[in-house]
Order: structure tokens, then sequence, then C-alpha cells
């Protein structure tokens, strides 16, 4: 294969990025080392072509970012108000925003706050407060009311299920009564059905065993029963 | 490259860190195709504004599909090159190469020698000059080949020209580059 100086010049870049196929890289290297002309103008392509992949990138000046930055998104306060305004339509700001907005809400509630005709005296810190204290001591009262009702429920209920339960505890905690009485007869007369009988008997049992339980109570009754 | 389209986007949803951050990304590299091109710090940064901001505006014509962003960037680059080009072309002093004085770099380089990095500076700067001395149509093809490294469909697609002419003129470039520098007086070592 002939090569010219034409030749040369026209795939220098390919000669250089290794592009050449081999016949050609052969003709190539032949005319080249052998042309007083292309000689010294490969080896100074070849010396600028390495020169510029030496050169490195230069730095600009650190205003230049700050610089692009204000003129398309204006100056630095403008751009931090823009990124708070935004932050504020993030879901985790919402939903703590609803949050506090709720417990708010429920607090005025409690401290007695009227949402239907609202007051700015409601708002005064020394009602909130006198208004927190007298819910407060309110709820207190009946939760202690409430807890005790339930205690007391608890504690019969209880038993008569126990009693129900075991027959002969039932038998040893009723005291002995007049064999020829019987409760909740005041008349001297029978009973008028054996269903009314047997449940005269079970709440006259019931009436025992709780006086064998609280004497107080039973001695409370005894004394309202005392004219 | 995924993660600029996903900025970008970001950035048309109203999001002003993502601008910021695709500001941060990019500023260097248009900055040193700037400078580069103009051979003048101040024109360059002055340049690289214009980019970002033309970027800016224009945003919402970029089509990832098309190629990456940075690329899309460097061909918005190249427009106001040119255009900056034709602007000044009047003002320019285009003789005499010995009016221009040799740009020096300003980064020193981690494992030369102080003899090294000093020669180095000097034939830098005058590859520089020699640099400005191009068309600008072998300048700007030189610049994105030799110094950004860039393949050659992508400057094809940033000039908009066919890739045999993109060959073409990173030939003639070199060559030309090379003529000029010898014309300085600068021979290879």
């Amino acid at each position: 294969m002939t090569w010219t100086c034409e030749q040369t010049e026209a795939r220098l870049s390919d000669y250089l990025d290794g592009l050449l196929q081999p016949t050609e890289q052969t003709a190539f290297d032949l005319h080249v080392n052998s042309c007083a002309r292309c000689t010294p103008l490969v080896a100074s392509v070849s010396h600028v072509l390495g020169t510029l992949h030496k050169l490195e990138q230069l730095e600009p000046s650190p205003r230049l970012v700050d610089s692009i930055l204000t003129i398309t998104q204006g100056p630095q306060t403008w751009r931090n108000a823009k990124r708070w305004l935004r932050s504020l339509q993030s879901p985790r700001f919402v939903y703590s925003a609803v949050s506090v907005a709720a417990t708010l809400v429920v607090l005025l509630t409690a401290a007695g706050f009227n949402w239907r005709k609202p007051k700015l005296a409601d708002l005064a810190p020394a009602t909130i407060y006198r208004n927190a204290n007298s819910q407060v001591h309110l709820v207190y009262a009946r939760s202690t009311k409430f807890v005790s009702d339930l205690r007391v429920v608890y504690e019969i209920q209880s038993r008569i299920n126990e009693n129900d339960q075991n027959p002969a505890i039932r038998e040893q905690t009723i005291p002995q009564t007049s064999p020829k009485k019987d409760p909740g007869r005041t008349d001297n007369s029978n009973p008028s059905s054996p269903k009314q009988q047997n449940r005269a008997n079970e709440i006259g049992r019931n009436l025992e065993v709780l006086a064998c339980e609280f004497p107080v109570l039973t001695g409370s009754l005894a004394e309202r029963r005392m004219p | 490259m995924e993660q600029d389209a996903q900025l970008v986007q970001q950035c048309l949803q109203g999001d002003g860190s993502a601008w910021e951050e695709l500001v941060r990304r990019h500023t260097r590299r248009i900055f040193n195709i700037c400078y580069r091109f103009t051979g003048n710090r101040t024109e360059a940064e002055d340049l690289s504004q214009d980019v970002f901001l033309r970027v800016y505006r224009t945003l919402g014509t970029y089509r990832s599909a098309h190629g990456g962003f940075a690329t899309w960037m460097t061909s918005v680059t190249r427009n106001l090159l040119i255009d900056h080009y034709r602007r000044t072309k009047r003002d320019r002093v285009t003789d005499s190469l010995d009016d221009k004085m040799p740009l020096v770099e300003n980064k020193e380089s981690v494992g030369r020698r102080p003899d090294e990095q000093a020669l180095l500076s000097e034939l830098s700067g005058q590859v520089q000059s020699a640099l400005t001395r191009l068309s600008p149509e072998l300048r700007e093809a030189v610049i994105l080949r030799d110094l950004q490294q860039l393949e050659y469909g992508e400057i094809q697609h940033v000039l908009a020209v066919p890739e045999g002419t993109v060959k073409s003129r990173i030939n003639r470039g070199r060559i030309e580059l090379a003529r000029i520098l010898q014309q300085m007086g600068v021979r290879p070592a």
C-alpha cells in the first residue's frame, strides 16, 4: 500500500487515536519514517495532544456558584425564604402542625373553652388555670367514684358467683334461721307459687351473705330500720 | 446522568435545592469550556453565568430521551460561545501573538516536581494562547474532544454536524494548533 503526505495529514487523528487498520498503520509508519515533511508534523501534533491531555481543569472563583444562583434564583436571603416556605409543604410538617392543632383543641376544650361562644377572656391564663383546675378536680372526683362503684359491684358479683359454685360454703356462711319462717313471708301466709318462693329464698340468702361480709352496712341498715 | 435527569425533574417542580445541586455539579466543567474557548477568566465567568441563566430558563425543553443533561448543557454552552465570538469579533485583536500574555494555570499539581510544574504551566499558557488563535469551529471541536474528553457521538450531538465533519474538524484543529505553537517557537521535547 502506498501512502502520501495528504493521507498522513487526513488520517493523523485516526493514527493518534489508534483507529488505523494494521495495513494502514504499516503504510503510515513506513511513509512517516521516510518523509521529511511528515515526521515533524506527526511529532508536533503528538506533542500538542499530549499537552492538551495534561492540561488540568481550572478552579473557578468561589463566588461563581453564588453569582449563578443569584442571577437565577435571586439573592441568598430570598432563596432561604423560598426554601423555608417550601419546607412547610412537606408531609412531615403538615402532620406535625395537625397534631399540634389537635392537641391545642383538646387542651382548650379540657380547660373549659367554649367553642360555640368564644371569648377573649376565656384565653386569659388565670381563666384557663381556674377552669383547668376545676375540670381536673371534677374528673378526679368522678373517676374516684367510678372506681369505688366498680369495686363494690365486683365484690358483690364475685361473692355471689362463689356461693353459686360451692353450695357447701354457702350453707356455712348462711346463718341458721327459724325453720318455721321462710324469708319473704311476712304475713304468715303461703306464697302464691313455688317459683316466687324460690326467688324469695335466693334473695334472702344473698342478703344474708352480704350481711356477713359487710357488717358495717348491716349496722347502718339496722339503724335505718330503727324508728 | 440519571441523577441529573432526576434533579432536573425536581427543579421543574420548584425545588430550589435541586437547581443548586445541578449548578454545583456542572459549574467547573462549564467554566473550563468557556475559559479554554475565550482564554480569559473574567469572560469565562460571565459566560458561565449566561449559560446557567439560559439553562435555567429553558430547563423545561430538556428531554432526557434525547441525551444526557451534560451533553445538552454543553450544546447550550457551545451556542453561547459561538454567539459571543461573533458578537465580539470586531473588538478582538486578532494579530500579533506577542500581545497576548500566556495564561498560567493556577492549580498546583500533586506529584510533580516544581520545575516540571513550572514547565507545564508555561506550556499550558502557550497552548491556551494557541487555542484562542484557532477558528471557532476547530477550537470547539478540539476543546470538546481533547480537553473535555467527549466521545465522537457526543460531539456530533453538541455541534449538530455529521460524525465525519467532527473527525475532520478535530484533525484539522490539532494540526493547526501544532502549527501555531511552532510559529510561537514551541518545539516538541
